[in-house]
């Protein structure tokens, strides 16, 4: 799947119609993250367990070296041998000796995602050895020549009649679609197999230095029988497997079950700590010997990335999976299409550091930054910076695609010529506006407005409203603030722009506007140009400290984040810089939460008890909720507001598709999630929704535009701004 | 008979971690992960709860260890044996006879409240088989030894885990490779009875 010519989009296209796999997905979607909720049920806290575990992992991995060679020697002093494979090369060709060496035909396997980065099993059968996969779904695909499509449910892409099919096919006589006779099918088949084997291989789900021992967490059981039965076992494991203690296991098995299974712990968690007993028949008599361990550690890139300040994170994964059950992009696309064997998020991570970069560039991109994942991953990994920080070091190292660069660098970063170009096509898209909604595109744009109109262009832009807004400040103002329009509420959304001015200086806030200011730059750094990036921040810190403001304002979470953390991480290296943009972010707020605060102070944060007309219903932005932690503000805010009964949405803070370019290249991809998102709209009979963030709106506007135009997207802004007298 | 720790009262649980607090949660927990608990006042309540299910389960042939660190148990099992099942004991025996075994009888060091999980020490090649090879397992063990969760388990393992195989159960073998629908038994038992008896010889001097 790792070929060079992939046609992603193809696949993509292939995936979303695939009605087997798209039911599954979205079932297990939908009913995962309950399940999730009732295993912790009997977790006082699950925020110190995660803490605890990202802890542990990370001083582990600042002393990798060390903690290898103590669980080395732990592990020879029993009488284990251990050995260190730079790369799956090595380690096959170290790992045929040591089945010539013991005259090794047949070898059971348990689930080990290390031997499936190496493509194992086919190497072992060129080289005549009988191997099979003891995981039920793993030896499913296995028959069927797929690959898993996830790290822990591995055929959850397919249905009963699918894997009947296969079962047919490997024992080559007729096997029904029921359920539990296939497994008991299973049972027989492989029972057999395990009873022959002179050789059992399993991956370590963690390996203890302090004593040697190797740990495995399994429901089946196979990983138990595999390490039990067979005279000889192979452990095969990556370096990010070792851990210090025998007490730090605890850390794992607390969050790894339930987070990936929703169980509160697995059937079985088995722990091996060098050569046990081992009892078979050698000719016609029973004997009991020690049975012989072999450790393999397999580098294959991930010494490299312990040393590396950044990457280094990717040594918190537990291979959960749970960063797959809860990634919109997943669901919709499954794990296929992710290329490598690690899919989902941190799979993108795992395969650039592990494969090539030139996998990850694939699809590094499907990645579209909405941080659920890292709301619950265990080892609390911040996907989607260590896929930003992938990308900009792959633009570093290849360089943008030529029109990218162009835009970026010619248009993007010089103020004047983006603004000149977006005043020319607010012009230049009048013969196919219609209304505020752009309802047909040339044609090559067509994917673009199917299902969805987009917005057009303001015919006066916000910045050229400023004078006539201003007259109308505050005379004694309290605050002096900075608006930071972004692009968006420049040329899109003018008028969202006019309200939030408007509850500013309701509040005897004195409203500012710097000419000078440019786009956050999110879009350019989302494609890891971070050159470029750089250029316009500089920019912008220093068109704001001219301002002299107390705050600076911002109702789009994306440039909020971007002009609060993102800036300042840009400047890790240049001090005199990291001071202004430090100064810069400690002044910079989001709309919301900046109102909620004054409106608090000033006592109107109350429950409205006037009686409601209409129905409202709130869309948590991603990275508002999740980059930003604001979701109880907005909430409060409306619930504040006259003539609004407030109701929640299903899934009300799953992505709506947008996701800056995202929407905007996979089509194909983000129209489901609006999809979804409307579905979820209509189902609370609310008919006004509001959002705090302008890329959201800009897609559901579009989507309810055409699917249900009596529905009104408003901005938090917008709607306070009603209620205000005029 | 091969163990981690030959006397896991002695030398790795204290009154603290270790105490009879911890029942109820896990009862609840290990029901929650289909486990079927049978409680038991001494052993030889365990031995008539064992008969009765040898006849329900249509039993022919067991293999069970634990009989050489408790003569109380030895005699359990030849108890049940003189009621006409096989019941072999012998690690050869056990290892010849695994394949075929309808049932097989272990013990349980302690259990663990937050997770309805079992300790097992299983060093032995034999204490491994019985609980994996036949459709049936049963665990005997005293339900005075529980700690609370899996922070305090391997707190009490870490003070004796020296070397060896050993491990926690929690309910049978379970599948849900197939549509996500849960299956028990695919490779290991399909069911599994825990016998939870009070009052049990090796039980710590209080």
């Amino acid at each position: 799947m790792s070929g060079q010519n992939r046609n992603l989009r193809e696949e993509i296209k292939e995936k979303l119609n695939n009605n087997i796999m798209q039911t599954a997905l979205s079932r297990f979607a939908d009913q995962y993250p309950e399940a999730r909720r009732k295993a912790y049920a009997n977790v006082d806290d699950i925020e110190v367990l995660r803490d605890d575990l990202r802890d542990m992992k990370r001083k582990t991995v600042d002393n990798i070296e060390q903690i290898a060679n103590e669980f080395e020697s732990s592990v020879k002093s029993r009488g284990g041998q251990v050995y260190r494979a730079t790369d799956g090369d090595d380690l096959k060709q170290h790992l045929l000796q040591i089945c010539r060496e013991n005259n090794v035909h047949r070898i059971v396997k348990s689930k080990s995602m290390a031997t499936e980065e190496i493509h194992l099993n086919k190497y072992l059968q060129q080289h005549d050895l009988h191997v099979r996969e003891t995981d039920l779904g793993e030896w499913m695909l296995s028959v069927a020549g797929q690959s898993p499509s996830h790290m822990v449910m591995p055929a959850i892409h397919l249905d009963r009649k699918q894997c009947a099919e296969f079962f047919t096919q490997a024992l080559n006589e007729e096997i029904p679609s029921d359920i539990p006779f296939m497994i008991q099918t299973a049972r027989r088949v492989l029972r057999e197999e395990f009873l022959q084997a002179d050789m059992g291989i399993s991956g370590a789900n963690f390996g203890i230095a302090e004593n040697g021992a190797i740990g495995l967490v399994t429901n089946e059981g196979n990983a138990r029988i595999v390490t039990t039965l067979p005279r000889i076992h192979v452990v095969i494991m990556g370096y990010e497997k070792l851990i210090p203690k025998i007490e730090d296991a605890s850390k794992i098995l607390r969050l790894l079950p339930r987070n990936g299974t929703c169980q509160r712990m697995t059937s079985y968690m088995t722990m091996i700590d060098g050569p046990t007993p081992v009892i078979y028949k050698k000719g016609e008599e029973w004997i009991e010997e020690d049975r012989k361990l072999y450790i393999i550690l397999l580098d294959n890139g991930r010494l490299k990335a312990a040393h590396d300040p950044k990457l280094k994170e990717v040594y918190q994964c537990v291979r959960c999976a749970s960063c797959l059950n809860v990634c919109p992009i997943w669901t919709l696309v499954g794990g296929h299409v992710y290329g490598h064997i690690y899919s989902g998020g941190i799979g993108a991570i795992l395969t650039g550091l592990l494969n090539s970069m030139d996998d990850f560039s694939k699809f590094s991109d499907l990645c579209i930054g909405c941080r659920k994942c890292e709301s619950i991953c265990p080892g609390k990994i911040p996907i989607p910076d260590l896929i930003d920080e992938l990308r900009s070091r792959a633009i570093q190292e290849k360089g943008l695609r030529l029109p990218e660069k162009a835009v970026f660098q010619n248009v993007l970063s010089n103020r004047k010529v983006f603004h000149t170009l977006l005043r020319i096509a607010s012009v230049a898209q009048k013969p196919v506006q219609s209304g505020n909604f752009i309802r047909h595109l040339p044609l090559f744009f067509a994917g673009m407005t199917k299902d969805r109109s987009l917005p057009a262009l303001a015919a006066e832009p916000f910045r050229d409203r400023t004078t006539r807004l201003f007259k109308k400040n505050p005379k004694a103002p309290v605050i002096r603030a900075a608006f930071f329009s972004g692009c968006n509420l420049d040329f899109v959304f003018p008028d969202t722009s006019e309200s939030v001015v408007k509850v500013l200086q309701n509040l005897g806030v004195e409203v500012i506007f710097p000419e000078g200011q440019n786009c956050c730059g999110k879009p350019v750094l989302g494609m890891g140009d971070r050159a470029t990036g750089c250029k316009i921040a500089k920019k912008n810190i220093e068109v704001f400290e001219a301002a002299k403001v107390d705050v600076i304002i911002s109702a789009c979470p994306t440039c909020t984040e971007t002009l609060h953390k993102t800036y300042v991480e840009l400047f890790q290296n240049d001090p005199a810089w990291l001071a202004r943009a430090q100064a810069m972010a400690a002044k910079v707020r989001e709309f919301t939460s900046f109102v909620a605060d004054e409106y608090k102070k000033a006592g109107r944060l109350v429950p409205t008890k006037k009686k409601a007309l209409r129905t409202i219903t709130y869309h948590d932005s991603c990275h508002m909720k999740r980059g930003l932690g604001i979701f109880e503000q907005p909430r409060a805010l409306i619930n504040a507001t006259t003539g609004y009964k407030f109701t929640e949405m299903k899934n009300c803070d799953k992505c709506c598709g947008m996701a800056g370019a995202f929407g905007i290249k996979y089509s194909d991809i983000s129209l489901p999630l609006l999809e979804e998102k409307i579905s979820n709209i209509k189902n609370t009979g609310a008919d006004t929704v509001a959002v705090a963030c302008p890329a959201c709106m800009m897609q559901l506007r579009g989507g309810l535009d055409q699917q249900a135009p009596n529905i009104q997207v408003k901005h938090i802004a917008d709607i306070l701004a009603e209620n205000l007298p005029h | 008979m091969k163990k981690v720790c030959q006397n896991w009262a002695t030398e790795a649980f204290d009154d603290n971690l270790v105490n009879g607090s911890y029942w109820e949660a896990f009862e609840q927990n290990a029901k929650n992960a289909s486990a079927e608990i049978i409680h038991a006042e001494d052993l030889s309540s365990a031995q008539a709860a064992i008969a009765d299910l040898i006849v329900t389960l249509k039993a022919k042939s067991i293999i069970a260890t634990g009989d050489e660190a408790s003569p109380e148990l030895a005699s359990v099992y030849k108890g049940i044996e003189t009621m006409g099942t096989p019941i072999y004991t012998n690690k050869f025996a056990i290892a010849e006879h695994a394949p075929t075994a309808d049932l097989g009888i272990s013990t349980a060091e302690f259990c663990v409240g937050e997770t309805g999980s079992v300790c097992v020490d299983a060093y032995s090649y034999e204490a491994r088989v019985v609980g994996m090879l036949p459709p049936t397992h049963i665990i005997i063990l005293n339900k005075n030894h529980t700690v609370k969760n899996v922070t305090t388990a391997f707190q009490v393992i870490s003070r004796v885990f020296k070397r060896g195989y050993m491990g926690f159960i929690t309910g049978p073998s379970r599948t849900a490779d197939i549509e996500r629908v849960l299956s028990l038994g695919v490779h290991g038992p399909s069911r599994f009875f825990i016998i939870a008896v009070d009052k049990m010889e090796n039980r710590r001097v209080q």
